[in-house]
């Protein structure tokens, strides 16, 4: 009896502390993400709409553009999550060193180029990576190669500018969560752990990792949501037309451009949202069942 | 204290028997490494920023010539930026908007993360798992229908339609909640034993326990919030309304742009975040078990 | 602690006036947006001094905080939410986008013709704004085109301006290639992802992405197909500074880098931004496609006003228009001197500004000419989905400067454009 009563009190508790974020989000949310999903079954320019059923869907398929950013944004996300993750934790695993002298002047640094403005920043991208640019200086002279890069001009290599960019501004911002979380570990392990001999790799691949292992799913679930959204560099970087040839253009700068640049054609551009939802459902589901695989092993 | 941590101290340990302990010169080489490599990362992540210091004291011509050195004209940028911004005005409207967004995001969404993580339902776990598809909706398929509200609640331009969608970040729910795994529950269960009731614990225990997750968030939130872009644009119809982000971001496409006064403008706008990032960051070393035992 | 400053904050935050009320305009108060403050803004806010000492009930509210991007998102946010709360009462847009907001939004913007006499302005100018026989635009700034030259680099390759005068685009790459044999200096420089030289080129014939009844032109368009040869020519003799960006774009011609940049006439003010190069810039009328119809003027962006529907001041907004822009000859000759506007009021090409010469410009008189080539600019229809064959058109670039097939690339242009315009 008194055991029930318990658990209900747990469970109103529990309502409780969610409760104000769950009114908040309630107001704020779930009308707009009715709307947009209802949205995304009408076809039409403008105020002119019309129900067209699965018409967007339908659209997405034949649509090239549409799928050029999807294997754009497909691209960034593979290749740039997983450096951006590694970095961010190696950098936060040396900076927790507590021997480790100027640790406050190089976390600042580091996480420097996520407060820079957007504006400094694409400015000064562009200007390195310009044909005659100091990137092309610099690799001239060691012999790496032998003629400039286009940077912009070239359609791989502008992917690989805007890769090194969103890696730049957004490794330092994955480290905080790092850093923070490392706080929470106690130190007395690692001491011990050092007295037995245990070196750095190992305690670093059997310690660390396993105790950050929340924290690195939610900056993965969170990078992977923010590469999929990605709008803010290529954006700035290519005058918002995702050049050259399409070959940066993401989903969120498509989503952009249906919306705002084009003649407005409110249903498509939702219907492209959605397709941001379930590839981060897909993908999230994946990153929390292998999460939840290594717990196990 | 902590269970986790020692099954994984334990799981090591048999390896550690088989290493040979490292050399000192080896130990010496690897520190002058982490060094060399922590210089070019933070030579990497400055040099921007301090391009963005040099432009600020040139003239936009020099700028756009791609001009390197401090130049003369930080005055003359100050003055354009001064008499052309209410300056005053509009780093207050940030400030306000940014702070107040802050505190209530923080108080409501660790709410939320620590009830989450610590009253496990098998409907809250399906709403968490919503709220995560939520969060990755783009924001611009909500925009329409979140100002239609806002316009019908006659809010249209105030600060409350900028700050009230972001409070109840699942962001920082999620962050939370995912920080909340490594609060060790013997501390909360002391705390019932010693009578304290779920939100005293809250307040009492999790909270200063938790200051290294509460800085790392504070400084998340406050710098997303100080730069928030779009629904503020959307939203804010009126000059005197408008934050600093907006405003330096007009600056800039105008046909003959003033980079120097843009930039001296970018720099002041960094600023804030900067030093509520240096404030916080000692949060980070001096830990969180310490401060309990 | 949180609780505590959170309530502190608050408070203080409450004693802003912005944070929950809306401060409602007042009668007889004309809010504008524009977007750059030393420019539009600051015509527009020279037309509302000449207009509120004889109007005193009326005040003209400029709001110049936002980018022309910004304004568009906020436009047509509102618009699509159908909310017309806090939006202008009259706002700038680009003429090239007009018509997709006049088609797009029925009835959020107030005719304009039936108040003001547009034969009074240049025609393409009036014809961008005009809808089923209803003109909804006050016409503003002309993109009157021209080419503007460093003298001194020409000189130095043994050019004069003289042989910059009425030639084709065809005899400029004759010309830059001389250049560049001799000076070492590209002729121009170009932005793969900025179409506009390719748009300026079809317009000097007439032409644009659309035929008459608003269906898509791409693959048996000549023009295009001319301009997109020139392009690639521009590339192919190695006359071409590549940049990306704005501040690169004008970088290059502001330092000296390139001869030439084929431009519309409101670049004038980044141009003499640069006090020190006083005298060393000349301006020709833009080169010619050498197909049928094509003449020596274009245009190149370019805004209008716009009175919206939901407006409370309609007829304060509307008689402020026609008294100043639509009357006021001085009034053009300050805003030409001040911020390098030219108008599209016609009478205005009478006036002094108009006729002095610019010693920047090696004491030529500049403004008659561009006045000339203004009256020469072929009316073409910009349609409703000029951004979206834009984009399809910049997909292409990088294959057609490198020399790639142009049928193929017209095609795709063609198919992807299609596509977008469903």
């Amino acid at each position: 009896m008194a055991q029930a009563r318990l658990a209900r009190r747990e469970h109103l508790t529990g309502w409780a502390f969610i409760a104000p974020a769950l009114i908040l989000l309630g107001l704020f949310m779930i009308y707009p993400i009715i709307w947009s999903l209802w949205m995304s079954f009408q076809v039409g320019k403008g105020m002119n709409f019309s129900f067209g059923g699965l018409a967007n869907i339908e659209r997405l398929t034949k649509d090239p553009v549409f799928l050029r950013a999807l294997g754009n944004t497909f691209t960034f996300f593979i290749i740039q999550v997983p450096i951006m993750i590694t970095l961010a934790l190696l950098f936060a695993v040396a900076l927790n060193d507590s021997t480790l002298r100027f640790r406050g002047l190089f976390r600042t640094a580091i996480f420097l180029p996520c407060v820079t403005s957007l504006i400094a920043y694409s400015t000064i991208f562009k200007s390195m990576f310009a044909t005659d640019g100091v990137v092309n200086q610099a690799l001239m002279a060691v012999h790496i190669i032998g003629s400039p890069i286009g940077w912009f001009t070239d359609p791989f290599w502008a992917k690989v500018v805007i890769i090194i960019a969103i890696t730049w501004r957004w490794t330092g911002y994955n480290m905080i969560f790092y850093l923070a979380a490392l706080q929470n570990i106690d130190r007395s392990i690692y001491e011990a752990a050092r007295i037995d001999g245990v070196p750095a790799w190992a305690r670093f691949r059997y310690l660390t990792i396993p105790m950050l292992k929340p924290v690195i799913l939610f900056t993965t679930v969170i990078s992977t949501i923010g590469t999929l959204q990605l709008f803010d560099e290529v954006y700035n970087f290519t005058a918002g037309n995702g050049g050259p040839s399409d070959s940066t253009l993401t989903l969120s700068l498509y989503i952009y451009n249906l919306t705002f640049k084009f003649m407005p054609s409110f249903g498509y551009s939702a219907t492209v949202s959605w397709v941001i939802v379930v590839l981060v459902a897909i993908l999230s589901f994946i990153q929390f069942l292998i999460a939840r695989d290594r717990r196990t092993s | 204290m902590n269970v986790a941590p020692m099954t994984a101290a334990a799981t090591a340990r048999p390896i550690a028997r088989r290493t040979v302990a490292p050399g000192k010169a080896w130990a010496l080489a690897r520190r002058a490494l982490v060094y060399l490599l922590l210089s070019i990362a933070a030579f990497v992540s400055v040099f921007p920023f301090v391009w963005m210091m040099i432009g600020a004291t040139n003239s936009s011509a020099d700028i756009i010539k791609g001009k390197a050195s401090i130049g003369t004209a930080l005055i003359t940028n100050a003055t354009t930026f001064f008499t052309q911004i209410d300056a005053i005005r509009i780093f207050w409207n940030s400030a306000v908007i940014a702070g107040v967004a802050t505190v209530l995001t923080l108080v409501v969404s660790s709410l939320a993360g620590y009830g989450f993580e610590m009253f496990r339902s098998r409907v809250r776990e399906r709403i968490f798992a919503l709220l995560l598809l939520m969060l990755s909706i783009p924001f611009a398929a909500m925009m329409v229908p979140l100002f239609v509200m806002f316009a019908q609640a006659r809010l249209v331009n105030t600060f409350a339609a900028v700050i009230l969608p972001t409070v109840a970040s699942i962001f920082i729910i999620f962050y939370f909640r995912q920080a909340t795994k490594a609060f060790p529950s013997e501390l909360r269960d002391a705390a019932k034993i010693d009578g304290l009731k779920e939100w005293q614990i809250f307040f009492y225990v999790y909270m200063p326990v938790m200051r290294s997750t509460y800085a790392a968030a504070t400084i998340i939130v406050f710098m997303t919030n100080w730069n928030n872009y779009l629904w503020p644009l959307i939203i804010l119809q009126t000059a005197e309304n408008k934050t600093i982000t907006l405003i330096i971001s007009a600056l800039t496409s105008a046909y003959t742009p003033d980079y120097g006064m843009i930039l001296f403008g970018t720099v002041l706008a960094t600023l804030p975040t900067l030093i509520i990032f240096f404030l916080l960051q000692r949060r980070f070393v001096e830990g969180m078990l310490g401060a309990v035992k | 602690m949180n609780r505590i400053a959170s309530r502190r904050l608050l408070g203080v935050a409450l004693a802003g006036v912005s944070f929950l009320t809306v401060a409602a305009a007042s009668a007889g108060e004309v809010s504008v947006w524009v977007w750059d403050p030393n420019f539009n803004g600051a015509a527009m806010r020279e037309a509302a001094a000449r207009y509120t000492p004889t109007h005193p009930d009326v005040t003209i509210n400029i709001d110049d905080s936002a980018s022309q991007d910004d304004i568009r998102a906020k436009l047509q946010t509102q618009l699509l939410a159908g909310s017309t709360e806090g939006l202008p009462d009259i706002v700038l847009i680009q003429d090239d986008v007009a018509q997709k907001y006049l088609q797009s939004f029925p009835g959020a913007f107030e005719p304009l013709s039936d108040a003001i006499d547009m034969s009074a302005f240049a025609q393409y100018k009036v014809a961008a704004a005009t809808l089923d026989g209803k003109s909804y635009s006050l016409p503003f700034d002309s993109g009157v085109t021209g080419l503007f030259y460093r003298s001194d680099i020409l000189e130095e390759a043994g050019f004069t301006g003289e042989d910059l005068q009425n030639i084709t685009w065809d005899r400029l790459i004759e010309i830059g290639t001389e250049i560049k044999a001799k000076t070492g200096k590209p002729l121009l420089d170009l932005d793969l992802a900025d179409s506009g030289l390719i748009r300026m080129m079809m317009q000097s014939a007439g032409a644009w992405y659309f035929t008459e009844d608003g269906s898509l032109s791409i693959v048996d368009n000549a023009p295009l197909r001319k301009a997109l040869e020139t392009y690639a020519s521009f590339y192919q003799a190695d006359l071409v500074k590549p940049v990306s960006g704005w501040a690169e774009y004008t970088g290059a011609f502001t330092s000296g880098e390139v001869a030439m940049v084929p431009v519309g006439v409101w670049i004038t003010g980044t141009i003499k931004a640069n006090a020190d190069q006083s005298g060393l810039w000349g301006v020709a009328p833009i080169p010619r496609l050498d197909v049928e119809g094509s003449v020596n003027a274009s245009n190149q962006g370019g805004s209008s006003w716009y009175v919206l529907a939901s407006s409370d001041n309609k007829e304060e907004a509307i008689d402020f228009l026609k008294t100043v822009w639509g009357g006021d000859v001085d009034f053009y000759q300050k805003i030409l001197i001040e911020q390098g506007a030219v108008g599209s009021l016609l009478a205005a090409r009478e006036g002094e500004a108009y006729q002095a010469t610019d010693p920047f410009f090696g004491g030529a008189p500049v403004w008659q000419n561009f006045s000339q080539w203004l009256s020469e600019i072929p009316s073409v229809d910009y349609g409703t989905f000029t951004a979206e064959v834009d984009s399809a058109v910049q997909a292409q670039l990088p294959t057609i400067i490198e020399g790639g097939d142009l049928d193929a690339a017209l095609q795709a242009i063609q198919d992807q454009a299609q596509q977008q315009m469903q």
